[in-house]
């Protein structure tokens, strides 16, 4: 049981992962918690449905999906955040601005989509098992994680190795160095915003799939875990971030196989307070602040 | 005002069907019935299916397929727009315009608030909706002919047992809701009652969409039942994943699961689940052949348990005319002294706590339908 207990807390964690790895990825560059983040990952996981509904097969959705959070994400940059950061409007206002974004987003997914849980299309999903021993898994969890991992490999790939990595993590540790050193900022803003968003779509893509469920309230639901997340692994660290979406995964599974199903998100949360007050720069935090 | 009252008026003239049938016993007495219905707001859809029954029951009284021995009997149906002060004061109406008895309203809520005035003013009252405990306890003249879960769920479990041979079980609910934690009480207390043994229970929280962590947990004891407090959303999810996780045993789901559309969300994944119910479409016994058909035709859609339930308070109500009741006193001892009377929820009579002694339909989800659980 503790194997398949085990199994459960991975795919969990990784769609957490995948969340979470968007949201400290915009905390790293730019200071700003976004609070749309998740209004992102719920509106992917709307337009992935409403593609498949039409018949475009899964994959190509889950593409032009993708795509299209990214450019929710630069749009969302270009309204709510980047008129606040010319203006020099520290890290508080953009924070309320992005919940007023985000309730935006919220209102225009009420009016096309309803306030309705939906599902995707009869047969679009495997319901294939995999029995290895005791172990069952559903063979879509296991694709859920392979593209949860991919994605995490890229934008580890991307961030060390690639020009665009570098200005990145150049805007990250001093904007203002960078800028004199010839990276563009803006542009390399919006390309993380794009990246970021992007991700979040992905998560909410496959979350959707994994539980055949897209639903209004879908990135309210995850949105507290991811902050809890990005908190645990240390503000602006990828790796931490990884790291913390597979340990909350991991510690709910099993605080509900062993202790109490009724406790879970207590013990979840009480676990991270406690390796918080240990270390509270977060386990991979360099400092209190950000570090990407 | 006068918008109000032309309103009210053609309330009356399209939901207050007054029949004066040919000859018979009560030739010439006039019943006048108050009925309380939500038709609109929140509570509007449970409403709306008793409005329709009293609608069609006020026809079928025309047609001669309800016997009120030639009486004319009045179903006056008013909207409390699911309003607990609009309940309040359609009571009140009730209690002075000589209505000879009460029906409704539509939510156990309103009854608890509604039903002190009616007692307190002799006025006799049918729940039709009203599935909350503590209702008939209201007053000695307050009935009810819907079924309560705490009713239906034992009858539901000693046919499980029977077919299945059951000993063990499981529960998952629910605990931040009153509806599904409520499933949980009763469903533990009813398997308690048939020594069923317990092995697992296990919570989750409203807006929970992974349950794999509680299901491997109870997957591990075996249990030959697992029990579902849920809501639909969480509920299929639940059965979706206990059966990906290869949970071999029965399932069985509270009042939440019984709706259709957990039978739409759930496709394949919902069949075998059995659930308990107080009425099914598909009954011949009491008219309920004719009364579905008539429904059907006339409103566009089957009638749900909430429309046959006040169709049958309105077979009951013709019943009691025909037995000489014309006045509050006479309906209430005509209801406490009733043989079974054949309804469209099929034989339907009054215990001493006043609650239905009535037929539960034990359903089972089976190829995209429910249909009776043997």
């Amino acid at each position: 049981m503790l194997v398949q207990q085990l199994a459960n807390g991975v795919f969990l964690g990784a769609v957490y992962a995948l969340f979470a790895i968007g949201y400290t990825l915009i905390f790293g560059v730019l200071d700003i918690l976004n609070l749309a983040h998740a209004a992102i990952f719920m509106l992917a996981a709307f337009v992935a449905l409403s593609l498949a509904g039409l018949g475009v097969p899964l994959v190509l959705a889950f593409a032009l999906a993708l795509v299209v959070a990214g450019f929710l994400g630069v749009l969302l940059d270009r309204v709510a955040f980047a008129p606040l950061r010319r203006r020099n409007a520290g890290t508080l206002v953009p924070l309320i601005s992005s919940i007023g974004a985000a309730i935006i987003m919220q209102g225009v997914a009420r009016g096309i989509w309803g306030p309705d849980e939906q599902r995707f299309p009869a047969n679009a999903l495997s319901t294939a098992e995999i029995h290895i021993g005791s172990l069952t898994v559903g063979a879509l969890d296991v694709v859920i994680l392979a593209i949860a991992l991919v994605l995490m490999g890229v934008l580890s790939y991307v961030l060390r190795s690639t020009a665009l990595g570098r200005s990145i993590r150049a805007v990250a540790a001093d904007r203002v160095a960078a800028a004199l050193l010839g990276v563009d900022i803006e542009r390399t803003i919006a390309l993380t915003f794009f990246i970021a968003s992007a991700l979040g779509g992905a998560a909410g893509i496959l979350i959707g799939l994994q539980y055949n469920s897209v639903s209004l309230d879908m990135g309210a639901r995850i949105e507290l875990k991811g902050l809890a997340i990005i908190i645990l692994g240390g503000m602006g660290s990828v790796t931490g971030a990884v790291i913390g979406a597979f340990l909350l995964g991991a510690v709910e599974t099993l605080s509900v196989a062993y202790i109490s199903s009724s406790y879970r998100d207590a013990i979840a949360f009480g676990v991270m307070f406690l390796i918080l007050v240990l270390r509270p720069t977060g386990l991979f935090g360099k400092r209190a602040l950000r570090a990407a | 005002m006068r918008v109000k009252s032309v309103f009210c008026a053609a309330l009356f003239l399209a939901f207050g069907s007054s029949v004066a049938l040919g000859a018979g016993p009560m030739t010439g007495k006039t019943v006048k019935v108050g009925v309380i219905a939500d038709v609109t707001g929140s509570a509007g859809a449970y409403g709306n299916s008793q409005k329709n029954a009293y609608e069609l029951a006020g026809d079928d009284l025309k047609a001669g397929l309800i016997d009120a021995a030639g009486a004319s009997l009045t179903f006056d149906v008013q909207d409390a727009a699911s309003d607990p002060n609009q309940v309040v004061n359609l009571v009140q109406k009730f209690t002075t315009d000589g209505s000879a008895l009460m029906i409704g309203p539509t939510l156990s809520s309103e009854a608890k608030k509604a039903d002190p005035i009616a007692v307190a003013k002799n006025l006799t009252i049918l729940a039709t909706s009203n599935t909350a405990q503590g209702i008939t306890t209201m007053g000695s003249c307050v009935f009810r002919d819907s079924l309560s879960e705490e009713q239906v769920v034992p009858q539901m479990l000693v046919k499980m047992e029977k077919a299945w041979k059951v000993k063990t079980a499981a529960i998952i609910y629910g605990d931040d809701d009153q509806f599904t934690k409520t499933d949980f009480d009763i469903f533990s207390a009813s398997l308690k009652a048939d020594n069923i043994d317990v092995v697992d229970i296990k919570t989750f929280h409203k807006g929970d969409v992974d349950f794999k962590a509680q299901l491997t947990a109870i997957g591990e004891k075996k249990p030959d039942l697992l029990v579902i407090g849920a809501l639909i959303e969480e509920g299929v999810k639940i059965a979706t994943q206990a059966k990906q996780l290869g949970f071999k045993g029965h399932f069985a789901g509270g009042n939440g699961l019984n709706s259709p559309k957990f039978i739409d969300l759930a496709g394949p994944a919902g069949d075998g689940v059995i659930v308990g119910a107080a009425y099914y479409l598909g009954d011949t016994r009491g008219g309920n052949k004719a009364f579905v058909e008539r429904y059907s035709k006339k409103f566009g859609k089957a009638p749900d348990q909430f429309a046959a339930q006040a169709y049958a308070a309105a077979q009951v109500v013709a019943a009691a005319i025909k037995g000489g009741a014309t006045n509050s006193g006479q309906f209430c001892s005509f209801f406490g002294n009733m043989k079974p009377l054949m309804t469209v929820l099929g034989p339907v009579s009054f215990m001493s706590s006043r609650d239905v002694r009535a037929d539960s339909a034990i359903l089972e989800v089976s190829k995209g339908a429910f249909v009776p659980f043997k």
